[in-house]
């Protein structure tokens, strides 16, 4: 491996952070919400373009690929580091730390539906089970298979999160927290959906409109985060996935009925 | 087992370099005032790591790293006040930067698989990561309501 030696991706990256830094952060509104524009969001974009110049080649993104995983260590420990002070804090809002994780089968009843609408048939089950992180991809490919709709399925939102998540998450916080009434505690505890850095944009943005409340988001996401990655996959199997099977069906069926398109 | 922990603490040395430089430009804290929140955070890292290939449960490293993170930290632990007031000179944002711009180079090789995607994957996939963030926020929030919290 010899990951510390590829001196030009470290130098890069170098690089990449002082000029994000130095352009610092900035808002717009769109309409009744806030864009929140962080160094973190100009970095994943200016690293990603300059994938594309001859200053980087396809090996330093390859190591760089091991360097997120290993940074993401460094991450967990600063989200750690955060939880131990707020251990009342965390046990008090015990219950809805738990319950919230039962929010990520919103992702069925929205996303679901359309993907249906859409004329998807059975990748939408592997699409929308869940958000498709490393875990839901290796239980789609075990039961499914990697060359199934259900495989192409998680596959295709696997790369999808992989290259917005935590540029979509960085921006949706900003905008949702004008825009609704919700508490940042609340938002906080969202922003634990499994993934390292999908946790770290959204985190990151809530901390930036709410200082007052730092510690304490730091605390919940990392909670949260970590109570997403320890149950994720038991949730997928036996609760997440049974009811996207049986939502499918019934929405197969209603579209089906519609005629609109035939059914499978 | 040696060579890993010998690389882990190269690859980390440089990762905290350039995070405490992100650290100074963007939030003005100065390098020697960030450098022993930097080093704890890094020896959790090592630690957790290297329980997670030690041990022989399948649990993620990063569950480790947490629990030592965790614990260390919280109140009446013998040195905790100091893992809290050292790590805090280390801010979420500039440790964030960094990673993200490894993600950016490291998403490049995918990109060409993401053109084979289409429409339809860029509007679920926007959907499926909506629907988790407001689902959870609005649970979340009718729970702590309830319990009278907020």
């Amino acid at each position: 491996m010899k990951l510390w030696k590829d001196w030009r991706l470290h130098a890069v990256v170098l690089g990449i952070v002082v000029v994000a830094e130095l352009i610092g952060s900035h808002q717009f509104s769109i309409g009744p919400g806030v864009i929140l524009l962080l160094p973190m969001l100009y970095a994943i974009i200016i690293g990603l373009v300059l994938y594309f110049t001859p200053l980087l080649k396809e090996k330093q993104s390859k190591s760089a690929e091991t360097l997120v995983f290993l940074s993401v260590s460094l991450l967990m420990a600063k989200f750690g580091v955060n939880i131990g002070p707020s251990i009342g804090t965390i046990l008090e809002v015990g219950p809805a730390l738990i319950f919230q994780e039962l929010g990520h089968l919103a992702t069925l009843l929205i996303a679901l539906p359309i993907a249906v609408l859409l004329g998807l048939k059975r990748e939408a089950v592997g699409m929308t089970h869940s958000i498709g992180r490393e875990p839901n991809v290796a239980l789609i490919m075990d039961k499914f298979g990697l060359n199934s709709p259900e495989g192409r399925g998680v596959m295709s939102i696997y790369i999808f999160g992989t290259i917005f998540g935590a540029v979509f998450l960085g921006l949706i916080p900003g905008f949702l927290a004008t825009v609704l009434p919700l508490h940042p505690l609340s938002f906080a505890m969202a922003s634990g959906v499994g993934s390292g850095s999908m946790m770290a944009a959204a985190s990151g943005s809530l901390v930036s409109i709410y200082p007052e409340f730092e510690t304490d988001i730091i605390a919940l996401a990392g909670a949260s985060n970590l109570i997403s990655v320890a149950t994720g996959l038991y949730v997928s199997i036996f609760i997440a996935l049974p009811l996207t099977e049986k939502m499918y069906a019934f929405f197969i069926k209603f579209r089906g009925k519609k005629g609109k398109v035939g059914n499978e | 087992m040696l060579k890993n922990i010998q690389e882990w603490t190269l690859v980390f040395t440089i990762i905290g370099f350039i995070t405490i430089v992100g650290n100074w430009i963007g939030y003005n804290i100065m390098p020697t005032q960030a450098i022993p929140g930097m080093l704890l955070l890094i020896l959790m890292s090592i630690i957790g790591l290297a329980l997670g290939e030690i041990l022989p449960f399948k649990i993620p490293a990063i569950v480790y790293i947490s629990i030592i993170a965790i614990v260390a930290s919280i109140p009446g632990v013998p040195g905790s006040d100091y893992v809290v007031k050292w790590t805090s000179e280390v801010n979420l944002l500039a440790l964030t930067t960094p990673i993200l711009a490894y993600a950016g180079v490291a998403i490049g090789r995918s990109w060409a698989d993401f053109a084979k995607l289409g429409w339809r994957s860029l509007i679920v996939g926007t959907l499926v990561l909506f629907g988790t963030y407001l689902g959870s926020a609005v649970i979340a929030e009718i729970i702590l309501r309830v319990q009278g919290v907020i």
